[in-house]
């Protein structure tokens, strides 16, 4: 009680920039977005300014999407604006910050306490760009009592998805019920949407900044995602389904299968869900005689290049990705560690017991293309997807739209 | 000092006609005087930023590439000729234009009779006017987007209740290119109508009781007295209208955020799009000073026809 009307006060304080103390000689802004719990970071922060008398630090938020917080550091970084010292940073962004010259690179860091991929985003052209804020990939998220209730497995392909829709909407009978929500709306979710079953038929977009495009295996992709929808197990008006759309579904208990990143599941056993307990989360499915993949996620923290405080700020982004506050996070916030070790620590487990089995799914994701032309990689795909859903263009139209710009694009 | 102040006034009285060049003189440079602050408001705020951008648009400039601005001449424009994105947002701002402007006139010469018909209170129809004008763009995009949202959308409510089965608004190019329209027409129309309705009050009653004493009736009326006295109004009112329809931008970018696909993203959609998002800006200026032409074209052409209807 006490301590929660401390955190109270130090929180307010912090919103109302009175919390000042006379002896602070250094202050830091930090960039969280909206989405991604800044009083719990506030929490991790508390401990660093605790370590460090001297050193304040603040917090700005903004922008609830990826694509609107890229735009707003967009807009602040290219005026050079010197009023944020640390960033948060969606993994796909590192390359495009660091060919920016955005970010300050961090001089003889060990990547190697981290899990591997996120070694590999935060790495560009043999400098370290970030470090990992947490980690995260897809999941396929189900309904366990449904399952159980008509004795399916958890389906390990597309097609055994479908079949097991067919055989749960067969016996519940209940027209509100959708087999499987996914992102059809024209957002960074649907790169991934696009990208699931593209990478399940063993095949990469990008490779070595060189574009290795199959089209064959587009137009499967974005043929699989059309066919649930004219199958009727998702709804019709797929193309206006963003991330937290799938989330919200799920949660109020009109959904069979969902496929959604980690978040969703500390609100889907919180207070407002119709769900609580009967929620499942495994690998995604892959195509009938395909390999499993699954999109990989997280954010990572950047230190401004524009900042005045570069030690302050870089010793900062040191605490804010060490195993201390990685384990802070995946116990309070349920976001997924950055390091091997604390997914079999029992008090992580404890809070999310189904982290034991996400290890293996996150250090198998695929990481989306790394270039620094991502944003436009990236819009190309999303509005493709979009308007195959749509019924606007078909998936041949489709694919051979993305193959043409993408071309362009990675020239 | 005395000497010399003594010389000027034995020349002014000596020679009259060089005074009065010398008050001609600086009555021109008072006149220079007073307009330099404007004038240097003016160049500092829409010239140079204008020909900053014409400048940009001969540069490969991109944020993302890491490389120094290059100058590559008329590249920027020759891409755009072969971009069909380009041509598609281009192709969908005239059609907002040709479709929203003429609505929102109707719509809004409707508002103004009768808005300026003698009501006992006129307050309430003054403020149901006054109230989408004031609305931010973005928000009326906001609610429409949710009205028109295919499950839990109004307009699919009300359709439902009529018997009719809605329709997913947002699936189909043509549904969501008519959603924005509605949108569009019912947001500025109130403009249109403020305009109209103050050209309205400038026509004396004493027109109106002549024509019925010659037995004129109510249309013969509104076209013999209204909308020939309106005329001026009018164009003043479609000048700004038609400007701002090719700089739409906030009401799409909400509603369907340029979807499905790129089927209804407009010219200023794509500026800010390859600017702000893509770091593109030597391209993004391009396609700006195309829009900026645009502009311009419009109103040179409206401008003639005020001149020759004078």
């Amino acid at each position: 009680m006490h301590k929660s009307v401390m955190v109270g006060a130090l929180l307010s304080a912090s919103i109302f920039g009175l919390a000042a103390p006379a002896f602070a000689d250094t202050e830091l802004k930090v960039y969280i977005s909206s989405q991604h719990q800044p009083q719990v970071w506030r929490q991790v922060l508390d401990k660093f300014e605790a370590a460090n008398p001297g050193t304040k630090v603040t917090i700005e938020t903004g922008g609830n999407t990826s694509e609107a917080q890229a735009q707003y550091l967009n807009t602040i970084m290219s005026a050079k604006d010197a009023s944020l010292d640390v960033l948060i940073l969606d993994v796909i962004r590192p390359a495009q910050f660091a060919a920016a010259g955005w970010t300050s690179p961090f001089e003889g860091k060990d990547m190697s306490v981290y899990l591997p991929a996120y070694a590999e985003a935060n790495t560009v052209d043999g400098k370290v760009v970030a470090l990992p804020a947490f980690a995260d990939s897809m999941f396929l998220y189900y309904r366990k009592d449904l399952l159980e209730k008509y004795g399916i497995q958890p389906p390990k392909t597309w097609d055994e998805l479908k079949a097991a829709v067919k055989k749960i909407n067969g016996g519940e009978n209940n027209p509100d019920l959708q087999g499987l929500s996914f992102q059809g709306k024209a957002i960074e979710g649907a790169v991934c949407t696009f990208l699931l079953p593209y990478w399940s038929q063993g095949k990469n977009l990008v490779d070595n900044g060189k574009l290795t495009f199959d089209k064959t295996a587009a137009v499967n992709s974005l043929k699989l995602w059309k066919s649930f929808v004219d199958e009727g197990v998702s709804k019709k008006n797929i193309a206006e389904v963003a991330t937290d759309d799938t989330r919200k579904e799920f949660q109020a208990g009109n959904v069979v299968f969902a496929v959604n990143w980690s978040y969703a599941w500390a609100q889907s056993q919180g207070k407002d869900s119709a769900v609580v307990g009967k929620v499942g989360v495994t690998r995604l499915p892959a195509v009938a005689g395909g390999e499993q993949a699954t999109c990989l996620g997280g954010w990572e923290w950047g230190v401004s290049a524009y900042s005045k405080n570069q030690d302050a700020a870089k010793k900062l982004v040191s605490f804010l990705s060490s195993q201390e506050a990685s384990k802070h996070m995946a116990v309070n916030g349920s976001l997924l560690p950055t390091y091997s070790p604390l997914y079999q620590d029992a008090d992580v487990l404890k809070a999310a017991p189904w982290f034991a089995d996400a290890k293996q799914v996150v250090e198998t994701a695929k990481p989306r293309p790394v270039t620094p032309r991502y944003n436009e990689v990236s819009e190309v795909i999303r509005t493709t997807v979009n308007a195959v859903l749509a019924g606007v263009t078909t998936p041949e139209d489709g694919a051979a739209q993305i193959e043409a710009r993408l071309k362009r694009i990675l020239r | 000092m005395t000497t010399s102040t003594l010389n000027i006034t034995d020349r002014m009285e000596k020679q009259p006609p060089a005074w009065s060049r010398l008050l001609d003189l600086s009555d021109k440079a008072l006149a220079v005087l007073l307009l330099a602050p404007a004038g240097l408001l003016l160049s500092l705020i829409i010239v140079y930023p204008v020909l900053r951008l014409v400048y940009t648009s001969f540069f490969s400039l991109s944020l993302t590439s890491g490389l120094p601005a290059e100058f590559v001449g008329l590249e920027n424009y020759q891409l755009m000729i072969e971009d069909p994105v380009f041509w598609e947002t281009t192709w969908n701002t005239v059609l907002i234009t040709l479709i929203t402007v003429p609505g929102a006139l109707v719509v809004g010469m409707a508002l103004a009779l009768l808005a300026n018909l003698p009501f006992r209170r006129q307050w309430p129809v003054r403020l149901s006017l006054l109230i989408p004008w004031a609305l931010p763009l973005s928000f009326a995009g906001l609610i429409f987007a949710w009205f028109f949202h295919s499950e839990y959308g109004v307009v699919n409510d009300v359709l439902a209740r009529f018997g009719i089965e809605g329709v997913i608004w947002f699936n189909s190019p043509s549904l969501a290119f008519a959603a924005i329209c509605l949108t569009i027409i019912w947001k500025t129309s109130s403009f249109m109508a403020l305009i109209i309705l103050a050209g309205l009050q400038t026509i004396p009653r004493s027109l109106y009781e002549a024509a019925d004493v010659d037995g004129a009736g109510r249309v013969r009326q509104f076209f013999e007295i209204t909308l020939p006295l309106l005329k001026p109004a009018i164009v003043v009112a479609l000048i700004f209208r038609t400007i701002t329809a090719l700089q739409t931008f906030d009401i799409p970018f909400m509603m369907t955020g340029g979807g499905p696909g790129t089927s209804t993203a407009t010219l200023a959609m794509y500026i800010h799009q390859n600017t702000v998002s893509f770091l593109d800006l030597g391209y993004g200026s391009a396609l700006a000073v195309v829009m900026f032409a645009l502009s311009m074209c419009v109103t040179v052409i409206y401008l003639r026809i005020i001149r020759t209807k004078e």
